[in-house]
């Protein structure tokens, strides 16, 4: 546990933002689905030296989710009467926040998004050796980023080649494990 | 391998006119075809002026043989296609390896927003036949198998630099031998759907474009397609044709700075155009033409601008943008300009930037706004940038 806060998913986001002292004036503009793989990216790479150890185009970034970009579409959806927002509109798709990550952390690496019922380990496997084996990228971040209302998860691995402390092996069966027990 | 790829032969179907011919005396005679929304039914957008292709799908489906029901972009893509088949001389019974590469960006999202407006009134209601070809790729399959291509079908949708993106997969396919043609370029019809996206980010003008110019509002959207067959060595000779032109250049780059706007230091724009001029081995000097993306949005201009005034410093080539003609054809403007920047090479003409009346205050380059006839161009930049920063650039070179 590194962060715990009651609340809406709005209140927590933004707490958390506050609690980790993060300083990225874009964050505020983000839609929930971007401020949300933003924070989970920042904990996850935190400390880790992550910028110097490898080069613009050596990290990967592969997300999925359930509820795509919806949490915005419906937000968005409910202006066009009386005005359509560009500030929600450009956030109407569920890749923007790969993009987002990527304007923070420089990366112009290999990425995709997937849109999946459910937390696929295996797919994300498949997918993350497939970039590995053909030298795309050194590294890659990869997992589940999903927000829909109150309703909110992000799961995020950093898959490496070189072994480290506390690190797992990247198998399909240990993502599903992960996933059950974060979800219990 | 290496092998060069050349044009032999080119379609396109715009706002100003139904094939090449029309097309190219349109440019010459500065015959915009931006206005009044005809075709289309749009009770929200009826005012915005939109650069129609002039046919109804009923005429498309008649002269190009596809049904009447299929999107839109799949008729315009159909006869585009058809023509720069026709123009190369390229037939069924070619047994060389063929490939089609189109981009489209809307798929068939005029369909679908038939069938839309009548299942979100009752699930139970709309034509399940009208979303079947909702996807980009599904456009492209309906006109391949039209066409009879079956050796490699492939699609491109990265936005307004699809169809830039297409030509220069072809490309790259021929040069490494996988191809011995590649019909490339792209379509895309005029829906609510675009109308819309591009009004809520409020870039539309509500009067015909300024691309270029100091009080430019916003851009027009228009429809259209386009297409090149580009053929390597081999190929030419089995179509018995001279090349019009060749492929030398192209390049993608993207400055990851905003969803829908360029970084106002054109960092994109820039790279591209210079992977471009470096690719075909290329100084800022031996570029004679550019056809500008030149939306007539404001930012789209400064940063395409603020590229050119670092690249070419030391010396302006002629420019324009040709979207005051045909409006802002998204997912077909990189091929409906590598058509017009082919023509320039074939006729030795420069078409005008229309409507062009006080310069961007920025620069000291000046578009080109009357056309000029006898111009010896050897090399043209043709750019096509698009949301999402991706930009590309590619390079005709005369053959």
């Amino acid at each position: 546990m590194v962060y715990e806060q009651p609340g809406s998913s709005d209140e927590f986001l933004n707490a958390a933002y506050a609690h980790f002292e993060i300083s990225y004036p874009k964050f505020h503009k983000m839609d929930q689905l971007c401020k949300l793989g933003f924070l989970a990216t920042e904990i996850l790479l935190k400390g880790t030296g992550h910028s110097e150890k490898y080069g613009e185009t050596e990290t990967g970034l592969v997300l999925s989710n359930a509820n795509s970009s919806l949490d915005v579409d419906l937000k968005y959806a409910k202006t066009i009467q009386t005005g359509a927002s560009p500030a929600l509109f450009v956030y109407t798709l569920p890749n923007i926040v790969i993009g987002e990550i990527s304007i923070r952390w420089h990366f112009k690496g290999e990425n995709a998004f997937f849109v999946f019922k459910q937390f696929d380990g295996n797919f994300i496997v498949k997918y993350v050796n497939g970039l590995f084996e053909n030298k795309l990228i050194k590294n890659c971040i990869c997992g589940w980023v999903d927000i829909l209302k109150e309703d909110y998860r992000a799961l995020l691995f950093l898959v490496e080649t070189t072994d480290s402390e506390n690190a797992m092996t990247f198998t399909a069966g240990n993502l599903n494990q992960l996933n059950q027990q974060e979800h219990g | 391998m290496n092998v060069p790829s050349f044009v032999a032969g080119m379609g396109i179907v715009s706002a100003i006119g139904s094939d090449l011919r029309t097309n190219l005396d349109s440019l010459c005679e500065k015959r915009a075809g931006i206005g009044t929304m005809h075709w289309l039914s749009s009770a929200r957008h009826r005012a915005l002026p939109v650069g129609e292709v002039k046919l109804s799908n009923a005429e498309l489906a008649a002269i190009t043989g596809l049904s009447a029901r299929v999107p839109r972009t799949a008729l315009l893509s159909c006869m585009a296609a058809k023509e720069t088949l026709i123009n190369a001389g390229w037939e069924k019974e070619n047994t060389l390896r063929t490939g089609f590469i189109s981009a489209n960006t809307v798929g068939g999202m005029d369909k679908t927003e038939n069938f839309f407006k009548l299942f979100s009134k009752n699930t139970a209601a709309g034509k399940l036949a009208d979303v079947v070809h909702h996807e980009c790729g599904s456009v492209t399959e309906l006109v391949a198998d039209f066409l009879g291509i079956q050796h490699f079908v492939s699609t491109v949708s990265t936005a307004c630099s699809s169809s830039a993106n297409s030509i220069f997969t072809g490309a790259r396919m021929i040069r490494a031998g996988m191809l011995d043609y590649a019909l490339v370029g792209g379509a895309d019809a005029l829906t609510k759907f675009t109308l819309n996206g591009f009004n809520t980010l409020m870039i539309l003008d509500k009067e015909l474009c300024k691309p270029f110019d100091e009080n430019r509002q916003g851009l027009n959207l228009g429809e259209g397609a386009a297409y090149l067959l580009l053929s390597s060595e081999k190929g030419l000779k089995q179509l018995h044709k001279n090349p019009v032109a060749c492929i030398t250049g192209y390049a993608n780059a993207n400055d990851a700075f905003h969803q829908t706007a360029s970084s106002p230091e054109g960092t994109g724009s820039f790279l591209a155009m210079k992977g471009a001029m470096d690719k075909a081995g290329l100084q800022a000097k031996d570029i004679d033409y550019i056809n500008l993306h030149g939306t007539g949005t404001q930012n789209n201009d400064i940063a395409e601008g603020t590229a050119i005034n670092i690249l070419f410093d030391s010396g302006f080539p002629k420019m324009s943008s040709t979207k005051a003609y045909t409006g802002h054809t998204l997912g077909a403007s990189g091929a409906v300009e590598a058509v017009f920047s082919v023509l320039t090479i074939q006729h030795g003409i420069i078409f005008p930037n229309l409507r062009l009346e006080t310069p961007m205050k920025e620069f000291s380059f000046r578009p080109v706004t009357e056309l000029l006839r006898n111009q010896r161009i050897q090399n043209v930049l043709s750019n096509s940038f698009g949301f999402g920063g991706n930009c590309s650039s590619l390079i005709f070179s005369a053959a």
